[in-house]
């Protein structure tokens, strides 16, 4: 069925090509056609080429025992040498170009079906990833795509080196006497389909290990990561035992897995070999002349040699069917998520503009009502402080601008309609940063310009990160780690600040970016945020109030109602507020840590 | 019964590192090994034997003559050999690694469970995984693909170079000098090979890490319209990960050719010295027919081994490497032998103190900074107590002792009259439970949790504790009940923490120690946690750690 689909896609090569089809597995086979040139010529080259070893071997033979009888000379045998080597060294200069293509096709379809599933989950939205689990999904289908161009690479190596030179030892055989031929290959499928037969074993014992092996290490983790807890239990005992019945368990099925994976192989070969009984005898009478055909001694030889290899390649041809099957069932879970589109992508930066935001409510899609009654008219430069008690639910109302679920009431930016522009408009106008700095494993300049042309250094130095990062080794070109792990916690919200305000839109969403520095280091950034983005509306987001009073406007949560005003208007109508202020303005720092817990549980 | 455990016990704990359990494996499955030996001994011989064989056929069909039918049929009967010899030769040689990494498993749990507390919170579970399952496993292939192999292919070499020094004197001069440089060769390419895997593994982990961490940053990524920018990233990892890719593929596609061209120059070389005529040469290269298809055949078989030899140095190589980690484990530090049999009376009378700390001065081994300072107190039967003090204080320290995790420096820590830590451990947990401020999950169902695989408690009595705990109709509601097996999703952190009461609470224990259990919680579980406790203290001796100092605490002890 596959050398089909081989077939065809060799007819398509010659058509002009159709329309892209990405999900489509002959795509890659088409797209790669240098490469597979290069396979197919070097490969027929290689697998034809085999038969010359055996053949010049028979010769060789031949013209010594000529040589021994007197009837040929040295030079004979010069030449026959020498053809022998290059024709060696041909065959296998082919067999390495093929070799390596092949591996290159392999690398290359690998990466195109990477591409093609990373472009399409970098555009999928944050609530198809983590609420529906379509990020794990993907995450398994590129771990495929490994499986799936191994398989395509093995499938592509194996039909030149068992298809190809399975016939042509075959085609050889038959030439020199067909009959002793047959005779000798009568028991190759005998090998084969017990080979294949066996092959249900090896995969049902091989399962089972794999199991067991994941047992084992879940069992070593658990007991390594409660050890404290067992002791205190007095459990240690009864834990050793119920792990010493895992490695017995283990035991046994790696023991079986190896066994029908290691110790058959021989067994099939010595079936494969049977028919050399025939082949030494009958092949013998041939030469003597009392055979089916007349043979020479160079004859009977090279038959012999080109019997040994095909006995050995014959069981190779299972590789080819399984490789085939492997690379199947990878591709099935591919596939669907193979369709190519186009995106649009870049976010369209929009000019500095007023925000009018009326009666807006909110409510996760099935959930209560988060907050109501959001009312807001903001002009460029201006900095809104939203603040309220611990889960009132101001981080909801930053990431209503994300547009991630529908709002009710209207959000206008220079008159249109939030939920009306495209997502590269939305996106051209609302920055945000939330709790998580969301920082890559990259360098610190990196992090800051995710590829844009700017300087780096003015943006660090507006939060005050400039000084730490010139002590560091590497400077800006120190790599923060995985989700920032080198940096502290006070230093990956600067970064995360720093990029922001590298990719300033005209709508800033900041929630909670001081929650980590000390109150100075504070008040000095939010001096320069006013600085650097005069023409944006800045939203920040906030427990901790000082800074409150160098608020444009406050918005107050309580109770799911959203009020806006002055800092003195929220002050003199909210009892609660003017508590919070006055707990704070005595200058106990501390409070923001107390504060800070469950603020972030909040989804 | 017991003592004979006991005796196996001692006996493992003389094992101090990996060449002594191998020693007493190799030991305790003579038969296995000596099979081993012989069946590497045999698939060496009988390997040698067609060619040998095939040479005397076609010298026979050379010199005219019928091949006996008994000459065809020995050929046959040494091949089948040679498989079967190899076949169980791979087959015990399994059996034999298998044997080897359970012991070795085994022996390093034993000395896991003997750690002192100290070391076991200074080992990272992922470490002492990789220690018991990776480094384990190399030393497995030292043995399934490495040292037996390596022998065993040197055996063949030396074997068929002897072969071919009886049949031919001038190729065996010439293999001599071969074979270094293609062990050079064979040598230089997999040290290449390898290091363009790791620099490929590598690459390949941050391409493969750009997946999550794109996922984790999707929100940035989206609202700065830097989608194009990550894919360019991956495309530079991916393509980082493929010129290392290429690189393996280079050696990997060089070798062979280069092996079979010089296989095929030796064979030329043969065949033209055996026909120059000359008689000095001849001396060296002179053969017959037969013996040329013989030596043809053996100089193939030569090559092979000399590839094997390479891969397996490099299996040594690794697997020495953890040996050595493994051999660090081992010399971790263990617990002093226990005091068996422990005759001290337990003292139950009212008056005398249940928990009693005399004196005590204490330090962590690894820091010099004292903890307690003759702290000395008492908690009577039935007291309910909470330990206060600045953080840092050694609240936690004085659990770790009373649990019986760690000793005293100075001064004795008792539990009704008994050293605490030489309590045993099958009286432990009714003589107290702990409750800590995070649920430790263990692998299994909801009743495991509570039990701790302790089957000993009944099914009433885990429903009492459950009862206590107040989950017993949360537990009931889930779809197996008591068997439903545990995720983190199916109870909330409060209910966790209730979970921990019961797991506490189900072996009815005199004392309970509570180590700042509503730390982590909001207002309303933390008042079911409380009432919970109110239930589980009922009768019992109660000794709490908290900042939270209220009127239902009981008596407060500050250091």
């Amino acid at each position: 069925m596959r050398k089909n689909a081989w077939k065809k896609e060799q007819e398509r090569m010659k058509q002009i090509s159709e329309a892209v089809k990405k999900d489509q597995i002959l795509y890659y086979f088409k797209t790669q056609w240098p490469v597979l040139l290069a396979v197919t010529f070097s490969g027929l080259i290689y697998n034809l080429g085999l038969l010359a070893g055996p053949w010049f071997e028979g010769r060789m033979t031949g013209c010594l025992v000529d040589i021994l009888g007197g009837k040929a000379g040295y030079q004979d045998m010069l030449v026959l040498v020498t053809a022998y080597v290059m024709s060696i060294a041909i065959v296998q200069i082919s067999r390495y170009i093929k070799r390596f293509y092949v591996r290159r096709f392999a690398n290359n379809v690998n990466r195109d079906m990477k591409e093609i599933l990373y472009r399409s989950l970098v555009h999928r939205s944050r609530a198809e990833l983590e609420e529906e689990g379509v990020g794990n999904v993907m995450t398994k289908a590129i771990l495929d795509v490994d499986d799936c161009a191994e398989g395509m690479r093995k499938f592509t190596t194996e039909i030149f080196d068992t298809g190809v030179a399975l016939a042509a030892y075959v085609g050889m055989l038959l030439f020199y006497d067909w009959r002793l031929a047959i005779l000798g290959m009568l028991f190759l499928p005998v090998s084969y389909v017990l080979a294949e037969k066996m092959k249900r074993n090896v995969q049902r014992t091989g399962a089972a290990y794999k199991e067991q092996s994941g047992d084992l290490s879940a069992a070593t983790l658990d007991r390594a990561t409660n050890a404290i807890t067992y002791r205190v239990y007095g459990r240690e005992e009864e834990r050793r035992q119920a792990y010493e019945a895992n490695l017995t368990d283990y035991e046994t099925s790696a023991v079986k897995t190896n066994i029908w994976s290691t110790a058959f192989p021989p067994l099939y070969r010595i079936i494969s070999m049977t028919g050399v009984l025939f082949i030494l005898y009958f092949g013998s009478k041939n030469v003597l002349g009392t055979g089916w055909k007349i043979w020479d001694v160079a004859a009977f030889t090279t038959f012999l040699s080109c019997f040994l290899k095909l006995a050995v390649k014959s069981s190779h041809a299972a590789k080819l069917f399984n490789a085939v099957h492997k690379a199947q069932v990878s591709w099935k879970r591919i596939k669907p998520l193979m369709k190519e589109t186009t995106y649009e992508d870049d976010s369209l930066v929009q000019e500095p503009g007023t925000l009018e935001v009326s009666d807006v409510s909110f409510a996760y899609p099935g959930g209560e009502k988060i907050y109501e009654d959001f009312n807001l008219s903001a002009t460029p430069g201006q900095i809104i402080g939203v603040t309220g008690a611990v889960a009132c639910g101001k981080s909801t109302l930053g990431k209503t601008f994300l547009c991630e679920y529908p709002y009710e009431g209207r959000i206008c930016f220079r008159g249109k309609e939030l939920s009306g522009m495209t997502k590269a408009e939305q996106n051209g106008m609302v920055g945000y940063l939330g709790h998580d700095p969301e920082l890559f494993n990259d360098s610190v300049r990196n992090n800051i310009l995710l590829g844009d042309d700017d300087d780096p250094e003015k943006y660090l130095k507006a939060v005050c990160f400039d000084g730490e990062v010139a002590e560091m080794e590497e400077g800006m070109d120190t790599i923060v780690g995985n989700g920032g792990v080198r940096l502290s916690g006070g230093q990956a919200q600067r970064l995360a600040l720093a990029r922001t305000l590298c990719h300033k839109r005209p709508v800033l969403i900041l929630d909670d970016p001081f929650s980590a520095l000390d109150r100075k280091t504070e008040e000095e950034v939010f001096a320069n945020l006013r600085k650097l983005v005069a023409d944006s509306i800045v939203i920040l987001l906030s427990h901790r109030l000082y800074l409150f009073p160098k608020m444009d406007q406050v918005l107050w949560m309580e109770d799911g109602k959203v009020t806006a005003g002055t800092h003195e208007q929220i002050l003199e109508k909210f009892p609660e507020y003017a508590r919070l202020y006055e707990a704070q303005a005595d200058g106990a720092d501390a409070h923001s840590t107390q504060e800070g817990g469950p603020d972030h549980a909040e989804k | 019964m017991q003592k004979n455990k006991q005796m196996q016990k001692n006996k493992r704990q003389n094992v101090k590192n990996v060449r002594s359990v191998i020693r007493q494996t190799v030991t305790g499955y003579a038969g296995l090994s000596l099979g081993i030996v012989l069946a590497v001994a045999g698939a060496i011989v009988t390997a040698l034997l067609p060619p040998w064989i095939l040479g005397s056929i076609v010298d026979t069909i050379t010199a005219g003559n019928a091949v006996p039918v008994a000459l065809v049929i020995l050929y046959f009967a040494f091949t089948v050999l040679t498989g079967l010899t190899e076949s169980l030769r791979e087959g015990l040689l399994t059996v034999f690694g298998q044997k080897i990494t359970h012991a070795l498993r085994s022996s390093m749990m034993d000395k896991y469970t003997n750690l002192t507390a100290g070391e076991l919170t200074k080992q990272e579970p992922g470490t002492i995984v990789s220690r018991f399952v990776g480094d384990v496993d190399t030393v497995e292939h030292l043995f399934t693909s490495g040292i037996i192999s390596m022998f065993a292919d040197a055996c063949k070499i030396i074997s068929i170079l002897v072969v071919i020094w009886l049949k031919n004197r001038g190729l065996a001069i010439v293999l001599l000098i071969l074979l270094p440089f293609l062990y050079w060769f064979t040598r230089t390419v997999q040290k290449n090979m390898l290091k363009a895997q790791i620099e490929n593994r590598r690459a390949v982990g941050r391409a493969s890490g750009h997946v999550p961490e794109t996922l984790h940053n999707i929100r940035t990524i989206h609202t700065l319209g830097k989608e194009r920018y990550m894919e360019q990233r991956y495309d530079e990892y991916i393509a980082e990960s493929y010129r290392a890719v290429d690189r393996t593929n280079f050696y990997d596609a060089i070798y062979s050719p280069v092996i079979l061209i010089l296989n095929a120059i030796v064979v030329a070389f043969v065949m033209l010295f055996s026909a120059s005529g000359n008689a000095k040469v001849l001396t060296l290269f002179g053969m017959s027919a037969g013996t040329a298809v013989a030596v043809i055949n053996y100089i193939s078989q030569i090559f092979t081994p000399v590839e094997s030899l390479g891969m397996e140095i490099q299996t040594i190589q690794s697997a020495v490497a953890g040996v050595h980690r493994i051999n660090e484990f081992y010399v971790l530090e263990e617990l002093p032998e226990r005091v068996r049999n422990l005759e001290t009376p337990v003292t139950t009378e009212e008056e005398t103190p249940f928990v009693e700390l005399q004196n005590v001065t204490f330090a962590y081994e690894d820091d010099s900074r004292k903890i307690l300072h003759h702290l000395s107190f008492q908690v009577y039967p039935g007291e309910q107590v909470t330990l206060s003090g600045r953080t840092g204080a050694g609240k936690s320290t004085v659990f770790k002792l009373l649990l019986g995790l760690y000793q005293p420096g100075e001064g004795k820590v008792l539990i009704q009259g008994r050293d605490a830590f030489q309590i045993p451990e099958n009286e432990k947990r009714s003589l107290y439970g702990y409750v800590e401020q995070t649920f430790h999950r263990v692998p299994g169902t909801v009743k495991d949790q509570i039990t701790l695989y302790d089957d000993s408690f009944t099914m009433e009595e885990v429903r009492e504790a459950a009862r206590i705990a107040g989950l017993d109709a949360t537990i009931e509601q889930l779809e197996k009940g008591y068997d439903t097996l545990c995720t983190s999703e199916i109870f909330s952190q409060g209910q966790w923490q209730l979970l921990s009461i019961a797991r506490a609470a189900v072996a009815k224990p005199k004392l309970l120690l509570l180590d700042e259990i509503t730390a982590n919680l909001d207002a309303q579980t933390e008042e079911e946690v409380l009432q919970a406790l109110k239930r589980a203290s009922e009768g019992r001796t109660v000794i709490s750690i908290s900042h939270r100092v209220n009127a239902e605490t009981g008596r407060i002890i500050t250091f």
